[in-house]
């Protein structure tokens, strides 16, 4: 038989919208980037969900500890809000998830690949790397423990991550970089995300390929500016990091905005007849190519905030509350993060406003 | 009861004086300021503002920085009750920064310890991993293959460099085992990370360590490595906590004076606050604010002993032509004991200044709704346990004064419950002692025949009750809507106003005659005279308001429509609209008292229920259903009661007079929030 949208997401609508009013206000964030030591940044956060990081600091002093809690509790939200959906959805979910997962992969290899190719001899980073499972049983000991990419793809073996890890070993090992296999995990995340977001229902699917098509858009703007002004990739080399799917950004865009002429005439149209509030943000001036992508990555951002604000003012009994959830959620990690990190190394409030 | 009565104090004093006599207001601590933006008057705007000695914002930032520094060690800085302006601290604000800096880099340094200790928790971790990876029996001990980060050494040192090995290790992530003692010579087992081996190893060639392969004896021990990684674990976590001691005492040491740094800060604040109330020529001062009249003496006497006699001080009745800004501040005046029904007046909003503060009404009606819909003897006992306890949690706590209220109107409705409980026999479902009035079990469950003493017999005698309670309730609001708008003195509002007196003289008129056929079995209708001047004579009347609003507007702007038959269409639409609000609207409020009963009647069931279901059951069974079916209740029918009869207050009571559009009266005073 099959669920109607209402009994399906009734009670997910009613409780994660309960909990987005307690995500952290802007002001609190202000608030804290304003302390001038991380041990009064911890105070302020005592009213909040985050109060059990206080007690990780002073207990430990180590931020980097905190961080990890913060991914286990990020993880543990994800989790939370699974038991609550049918299994469509649930498995949306899980892929999803899968992006944590690859994250942590991704440092293990990193702790392999430091040792062993590059043979440099970090010994902290091995204690803040998740051991937990996430969604596939991976051994992430016996993977930094690896003496060669064969080991840990057979480490890996029964998880999808065995056959990129063997497609990509060799040229690692060439170009002592594992930037292409990097490229290739997060090709596979939005891979197996649109494969996931295939299995919903029409309406379901349609609102969650229009925010991931939004993601995949600030993905691929991120990827351009790093790719072109701190590694200097030529066009086809970036074009081939391309996640696609994009809602604004094609490939003929990023080619636009890896030549830097113009904004692009896709990224135009979309503003013009969908986002016409931005249309300000469209006309700032900007000098210099980096300014203009950071402009468009600015843009992006703001086209997101829109559509999340769509969704959290319509119709409520579909899965865009459950994505508005995890976006905002992710959101408020991030600036935790970051606000932290900017208390840890000393930063200014005007430095991390910039 | 009406808003207390207020004063506006005009006042001038001299510039030199001006910081004692904010000092003297802070003191006091009654009064009210009015912006200096309302200041209109021709010779005040050319008055400039009072520039503080030091930047409010550096004063405001440092006191919450001292605020962080005492909460993070648990201190919670609190003003004292009075404070000796005398002997008030000059702060200064960069010695003090330079302080809190010097101790927080030390605090950072103790930090910096704990995250190398707990490095080493996680490396201890870390070799316990690898460990359960690779093994942990001694008997099938080997040196662990390539592919494991631990290293494993097995070897042998002189007796007499045993506790200096112990001494070079007891800091690092390094097992060190004692196996065997044999004359001169101990036999160990050093298990650390390959990444430390260079410094295990340099340590173990100062002990005079000798790397050997273990005898098949000493492999028999069946030792396990993972028993000793806890216990080095809990050592390095006991240095943990003593950093952790380490790092709060810093600040404790430092609480004393950084307390009393703070309360300077604040009285600094406060009075800079004050001071942005002020306007200044050359050399005076010139400020403006309610005072509750009843404390005006007090403020006079206060400012002019501040300022040695040397000030002009102006007093203005509300209403007056020389007072400065329109809106006078409200305070109210309630006993103390009616605080929790404050609390629910204030949530609704403010009374205009002079009109009704209806706290003291808002208290029976509420809980005699509440007990009509919650009438259980020892249910209410449940509650007035509860609110006691809330209320002793929550006492002390200032940032949590509103649920210390709550608590006490938890009390106040389980106390209601309990009055009712024994007006209507029920005592946690049952019916242990004869009701007072009557038997709202029986009724309810049909079995009240021999209740022929009591007036009410049936449901409809109990929804009754509550249709005359909300009539009841609907005129006072009436009432005091037309003592607001005659203190007002809006004549024409009192009569058409809808809430006005032809309002009341339809709605009164509506009752009879609704009444009249309910008691001729819903078949007669009074006389046709009698309704025409019950209801059909006001509704008439009523038609003149538009009409005279329009007249009286057109006088003021001497502008009038030439075709006034034109505007008859629109006269009698907005009649009627007005009419068919009046109706309806009048019905529903009292109608949606009813839901009271409806309440009252579910709450009963629910017992009922609970009964049944226990009694087809014995033993301990039956108890535990009652228990968890009053705990049910207790939950559920606790606040649907309690927020139905909020309801009930909210829409039917004070939308009938009570605007809520007043400004609380807020003072600048020591306890004030910045």
């Amino acid at each position: 038989m099959k669920i109607s949208a209402l009994s399906k997401y009734a009670f997910i609508n009613a409780k994660l919208r309960a909990r987005i009013s307690k995500i952290l206000p802007d002001d609190l964030l202000q608030q804290i980037a304003k302390t001038s030591s991380l041990d009064e940044a911890f105070v302020l956060l005592r009213e909040t969900n985050f109060a059990d990081l206080e007690k990780t600091y002073s207990g430990t002093g180590d931020l980097k500890q905190v961080e990890l809690e913060l991914l286990k509790k990020q993880i543990e939200f994800y989790r939370d809000v699974r038991q609550y959906l049918d299994p469509s959805a649930g498995q949306l979910v899980d892929s999803l998830l899968i992006k944590y997962e690859i994250d942590n992969l991704k440092n293990a290899i990193r702790v392999y690949f430091n040792r062993n190719i590059h043979k440099s001899t970090d010994k902290t980073i091995v204690h803040y790397i998740l051991y937990e499972t996430i969604i596939q049983k991976i051994p992430v000991d016996l993977i930094i423990n690896a003496e060669s990419f064969d080991e840990i793809a057979g480490h890996c073996a029964g998880t999808p991550y065995s056959r990129i890890i063997d497609q990509y070993s060799q040229d690692v090992e060439t170009n002592s970089s594992l930037f292409r296999m990097e490229i290739a995990f997060d090709h596979f995340y939005y891979q197996n995300l649109i494969s996931s977001i295939n299995k919903l229902d029409p309406k379901d699917c349609n609102i969650t390929q229009r925010l991931i098509s939004v993601e995949i858009d600030l993905k691929n703007i991120s990827w351009v500016i790093r790719l072109k002004d701190f590694y200097d990739l030529t066009l086809k080399e970036v074009l081939a990091a391309v996640i696609p799917g994009g809602l604004n950004l094609n490939k003929a865009a990023v080619e636009e905005l890896y030549n830097a002429e113009n904004f692009p005439v896709a990224l135009q149209t979309s503003i013009k007849y969908q986002y016409p509030t931005l249309s300000s943000l469209m006309s700032s001036q900007t000098s210099g190519s980096t300014s203009r992508l950071l402009l468009i990555h600015q843009i992006l951002e703001e086209i997101r905030k829109e559509e999340t604000q769509k969704i959290l003012a319509g119709y409520p009994f579909n899965i865009g509350i459950v994505l508005v959830y995890f976006i905002l959620k992710d959101e408020e990690f991030r600036k935790i993060r970051k606000v932290l990190n900017a208390k840890h190394y000393g930063r200014t409030e005007e430095r991390l406003k910039a | 009861m009406p808003t207390i009565p207020m004063t506006q104090l005009f006042a001038i004093v001299l510039e030199k004086d001006s910081r004692r006599v904010t000092e003297a207001i802070l003191r006091e601590g009654i009064m009210h300021f009015i912006s200096t933006t309302e200041f209109n008057a021709e010779g005040m705007k050319n008055l400039s503002t009072v520039q503080p000695e030091t930047s409010l914002g550096q004063v405001s930032d440092l006191r919450k920085r001292i605020e962080g520094f005492l909460h993070s060690a648990d201190i919670v800085p609190k003003m004292p009750r009075e404070y000796d302006f005398n002997n008030h601290i000059r702060i200064d604000i960069k010695k003090e920064s330079e302080l809190l800096d010097k101790i927080e880099a030390k605090r950072e340094g103790i930090r910096d310890k704990q995250r190398v200790l707990n490095q080493k928790i996680l490396e201890l971790e870390d070799i316990r991993r690898q460990l359960q990876i690779y093994g942990s029996g001694l008997s099938g001990i080997a040196i662990p293959s390539q592919q494991s980060r631990l290293s494993i050494k097995t070897g042998q040192l002189p007796a007499s460099n045993i506790n200096q090995l112990d001494d070079s290790l007891k800091e690092k992530p390094v097992l060190n085992i004692k196996l065997r003692q044999e004359n001169d010579v101990a036999h160990n087992i050093i298990v650390s990370m390959k990444r430390d081996s260079g410094d295990v190893d340099k340590l173990l060639s100062e002990a005079g360590w000798r790397e050997l392969e273990l005898s098949k004896e000493l492999k028999s021990d069946e030792k396990k490595l993972l028993e000793e990684i806890p216990a080095k674990i809990e050592r390095l976590t006991n240095d943990q906590k003593q950093l952790q001691a380490q790092a709060n005492n810093v600040v404790k040491e430092e609480a004393g004076n950084f307390k009393e740094i703070w309360v300077s800060l604040r009285v600094n604040e406060l009075c800079y606050k004050i001071q942005t109330n002020f306007k200044s020529s050359s050399r005076t001062v010139v400020f403006a604010g309610w005072v509750p009249l009843s404390k005006k003496d007090k403020l006079s006497k206060g400012i002019i002993k501040a300022s040695n006699g040397y000030c002009y001080l102006e007093w203005h009745e509300p209403g007056s032509v020389e007072t400065i800004g329109d809106e006078i501040p409200v305070q109210l005046n309630n006993p103390k004991i009616l605080a929790p029904f404050q609390m629910l007046v204030s949530n609704f909003g403010i009374p205009k200044y002079g009109t009704i503060d209806p706290t003291v009404f808002v208290m029976p009606i509420y809980l005699i709704m509440f007990g009509l819909m919650f009438s259980d003897f020892g249910q209410g006992v449940i509650l007035v346990i509860v609110g006691l306890l809330g209320a002793s949690i929550f006492k002390r706590n200032e940032e949590r004064k509103n649920f210390y209220q709550l608590s006490w109107l938890v009390i106040w409705c389980g106390m209601s419950a309990m009055l009712f409980g024994v007006l209507f026999g029920s005592y946690f479902g049952s019916d242990l002692i004869k009701p007072l009035w009557f038997d709202f079990h029986s009724i309810v469950s049909g079995h009240n025949q021999n209740a022929s003493n009591s007036v009410i017999h049936s449901i409809y005698d109990i929804l009754l009750i509550t249709v005359y309670f909300g009539i009841s309730v609907i005129y006072l609001g009436l009432v005091f809507n037309w003592i607001n708008i005659i203190r007002a003195g809006k004549w024409m509002e009192l009569f058409f106003d809808k809430g006005g007196i032809f309002g009341g003289w339809i709605y009164g008129g509506g009752i009879y005659i609704a009444y009249y056929l309910v008691s001729h079995d819903y078949k007669e209708f009074p006389d046709g005279r009698i309704i025409f001047m019950l209801s059909g004579l006001p509704a008439i009347l009523l038609f003149i308001r538009e009409p005279y609003r329009y007249f009286k507007q057109s006088k003021a702007t001497a502008q009038y429509n030439n075709n006034f038959l034109l505007l008859l269409p629109s006269f009698l639409m907005q009649w009627i609209v007005e009419l068919l609000e009046i109706f309806s609207g009048y019905l529903s409020n009292t109608l949606s008292f009813m839901r009271v009963a409806g309440i009252g009647i579910a709450h009963v069931c629910l017992m009922i229920s609970f009964f049944t279901l226990a009694a087809m059951t014995s033993g301990l069974y039956s108890i535990l259903i009652l228990i968890i079916g009053n705990l049910l209740v207790i939950v559920l029918e606790g606040l649907t009661a309690g927020i139905q009869a909020l309801r009930l207050s909210y829409y039917e009571f004070f939308t009938k007079f009570f605007h809520g559009t007043g400004k609380l009266h807020t003072p600048i005073s020591l306890n004030s929030k910045l």
